[in-house]
């Protein structure tokens, strides 16, 4: 059903040089890593979302919340104590091998680090003035570095003891899929030989507080693409990938990326999407493929009536209705400034898992009432596999607050 | 690297326009922390809701564009501490029972900056919204060259800001306390324009700490670039050591 082989679909000539990504490392409300995430999430297990009272109070809140025991920070690295990184740290750990691999060959000067995040420390900022407020005094043990956005990318080099280039980009919830964008130019630049990129967020009052302010949260779980839909659904986590030019060395390769803005509104996307339709239309003209060539797209899917109206008109126009599609946010909620290496990380699993042509396909979990006023969309059946001859390639969404889009594909193909 | 840094601009309470740039450069003096830019080219509804930090980062960005630019460009807005100050207040609010405002929060995201700018402008082009603790500029500036690998053919303009943290942080850090803003175009090809300057950039290490600034990061580079950009200009902090120095033609 599907015709993409890397001569068949890419045009020679038009497309960058894709980047490796050898090594994944995750963890959100479905679990810590790859074994216990990747059969949950085909499972459509939303078991992960849990209620909880003490974010807003009064407020029945249900989210996407890590139950994970944590790592905990090395003393010596104090500074950078919070919730955010050790999420970072438990998603690094698993692919500390590699990493570290990496770092010895190429050195640590040629190593970098970019990570995406909107929350950074905010939690341990809030507990620290929570404590000021009642007693006069910030936490004893709070520091700046844990609060301030940089920290999360200067957590990681500073634990792994890399000195290339480290640096957080904070754009709402494209931040961690433009970490990956990031991580190709370090490459193609020779800036760095490796990069560490990927995104972490944690819940905590300020996001709670303020999507709860612009009425965005659901009362119950998020219903991505449902005419029922009510709002989006928080979440937590970190995913982290070792990025390199060994594209041979790897199953999974980066092919597109494609960025817009969208001149429109501060907190709302353009209704009809067009900055949606460019980032999607910039990633394929980047990889060098057709629209025909994807095998799947992970929706942004917030479960807003905003975003899923826009981003099934922008994917009727790209894709027209036959493209399977799903977004996974009913099941780990929308982890923000991760999102976007979260679901990277979702499509990596997805063609990590592949067997010959059988491309296992990601379920789009909602309550089955389409939206008569979205196109059809072909949202994906639990159990799903598609037959892919020859390479897949699959993609993902992530638009954020401010208008700030960023689409990722990725694929097994070979490297001409 | 090579790029060419075709405009500049900066605002500071003390100084906002290129002539009293050039006498601080020569001479610098304390530069202040209160009052705000006019902004006069956002249209009042949307001035009147953007931060100080806002209109000081959109001032910068518009005065270091000409007029062709604004809509064209692809953008990086960095800033080490973003919008603490509004977070500080949101948080307040949460703290005390309250209700937090939509628009405060709207505006409290580290890429409010660039979405306003992008509103104003009419601007869709790819932006990335950035921070990197003490070495906020040199990533922002290596940020541009990311953007420049991937669109040789597009402007890139940089806009960095910062003010002091709020008072309740002030004593964890120490850095210069200034409200300030720069802004930069940068291209790697294109027609040269008045005044430019073409650059080599890059990234060195240095075990030798680099002795404290006077001033932030930028209006170090502003300096430097004021005074002739003669010889060369290192900035960093811990290992990381960038370098300017005036391409040879």
């Amino acid at each position: 059903m599907n015709e993409a082989t890397p001569s068949a679909n890419r045009a020679k000539g038009s497309a960058r040089q894709p980047c490796a990504l050898p090594a994944m490392g995750i963890v959100n409300c479905l679990g810590v890593g790859q074994a216990q995430i990747w059969p949950r999430l085909l499972a459509g297990d939303a078991s992960g979302l849990v209620h909880r009272l003490d974010f807003i109070p009064g407020v029945d809140l249900i989210v996407g919340a890590v139950s994970a025991a944590l790592p905990e920070i090395p003393k010596s690295l104090h500074r950078y104590a919070c919730r955010n990184n050790a999420l970072s740290l438990l998603a690094l750990q698993q692919i500390e091998p590699e990493v570290r691999e990496a770092i010895e060959r190429f050195g640590s000067e040629r190593v970098g680090v970019v990570m995406g995040t909107s929350t950074s420390g905010s939690a341990e900022g809030e507990a620290a003035i929570l404590n000021h407020y009642r007693h006069g005094f910030l936490l004893p043990q709070f520091e700046y570095p844990q609060l301030e956005f940089g920290g999360a990318a200067g957590f990681v080099a500073a634990y792994l003891g890399v000195r290339g280039p480290t640096f957080s980009l904070s754009t709402a919830c494209s931040s961690s899929a433009r970490a990956l964008a990031s991580a190709r130019s370090l490459l193609a630049l020779g800036v760095c030989d490796a990069v560490i990129a990927g995104g972490a967020d944690s819940l905590c009052g300020l996001t709670t507080h303020g999507f709860q302010s612009l009425q965005a949260i659901s009362a119950s779980a998020s219903n991505p693409f449902s005419a029922n839909r009510s709002g989006l659904t928080l979440g937590e986590g970190a995913a982290v990938f070792l990025v390199t030019r060994d594209v041979n060395a790897s199953r999974v390769k980066l092919f597109g990326v494609g960025e817009s803005t969208e001149a429109h509104h501060i907190s709302a996307p353009d209704p009809e999407g067009r900055g949606a339709e460019t980032s999607m239309r910039g990633a394929l003209a980047d990889a060098g493929l057709a629209a025909k060539a994807i095998a799947y797209l992970n929706l942004h899917g917030t479960g807003t009536q905003l975003n899923d109206e826009m981003e099934g008109a922008a994917v009727d126009r790209v894709f027209g209705s036959h493209l399977p599609c799903s977004s996974t946010k009913s099941l780990v909620g929308h982890t923000l400034g991760a999102a976007g290496a979260m679901e990277l990380a979702f499509c990596w699993m997805m063609l990590a898992a592949r067997g010959d042509a059988k491309l296992p396909l990601l379920p789009h979990c909602y309550d089955g009432v389409p939206d008569p006023k979205i196109p059809p969309l072909a949202l994906v059946a639990p159990g799903a596999i598609r037959e892919v001859q020859g390479s897949a390639y699959v993609m993902t969404n992530s638009f954020g607050f401010g208008g700030n889009n960023c689409t990722l594909i990725v694929g097994d193909g070979g490297v001409a | 690297m090579k790029v060419t840094l075709q405009r500049w601009s900066a605002w500071t309470p003390n100084c906002m326009n290129r002539e009293a740039w050039e006498a601080w450069a020569k001479e610098p003096s304390v530069l202040g922390h209160e009052g705000k830019p006019e902004a006069e080219f956002l249209p009042a509804m949307l001035r009147r809701r953007c931060s100080r930090l806002t209109r000081m980062m959109l001032q910068a960005a518009f005065e270091a564009c000409e007029a062709q630019d604004l809509s064209q460009v692809r953008t990086v807005f960095a800033s080490r501490h973003g919008a603490i100050h509004i977070a500080v207040q949101i948080i307040d609010t949460i703290v005390k029972g309250q209700i937090v405002s939509p628009m405060q929060f709207s505006h409290s995201v580290h890429n409010a900056q660039a979405g306003l700018f992008s509103i104003a402008t009419g601007n869709c082009q790819p932006s990335s919204s950035l921070a990197a603790e003490a070495d906020t500029f040199g990533h922002a500036f290596l940020e541009a060259m990311l953007h420049l690998e991937r669109a040789p053919q597009q402007p890139v303009l940089v806009v960095i800001g910062d003010e002091p943290l709020p008072p309740l942080f002030k004593h964890l850090i120490e850095e210069p306390e200034v409200a300030y803003a720069f802004g930069m175009l940068l291209t790697t090809n294109g027609v040269a324009r008045p005044g430019s300057i073409d650059l080599d950039f890059d990234l060195t290490l240095e075990s030798t700490p680099l002795p404290s600034l006077a001033w932030p990061p930028a209006l170090e580079f502003l300096r430097w670039l004021s005074l002739g950009a003669s010889g060369s200009l290192t900035l960093g902090a811990e290992q990381r050591r960038w370098v300017w120095r005036r391409a040879l033609a």
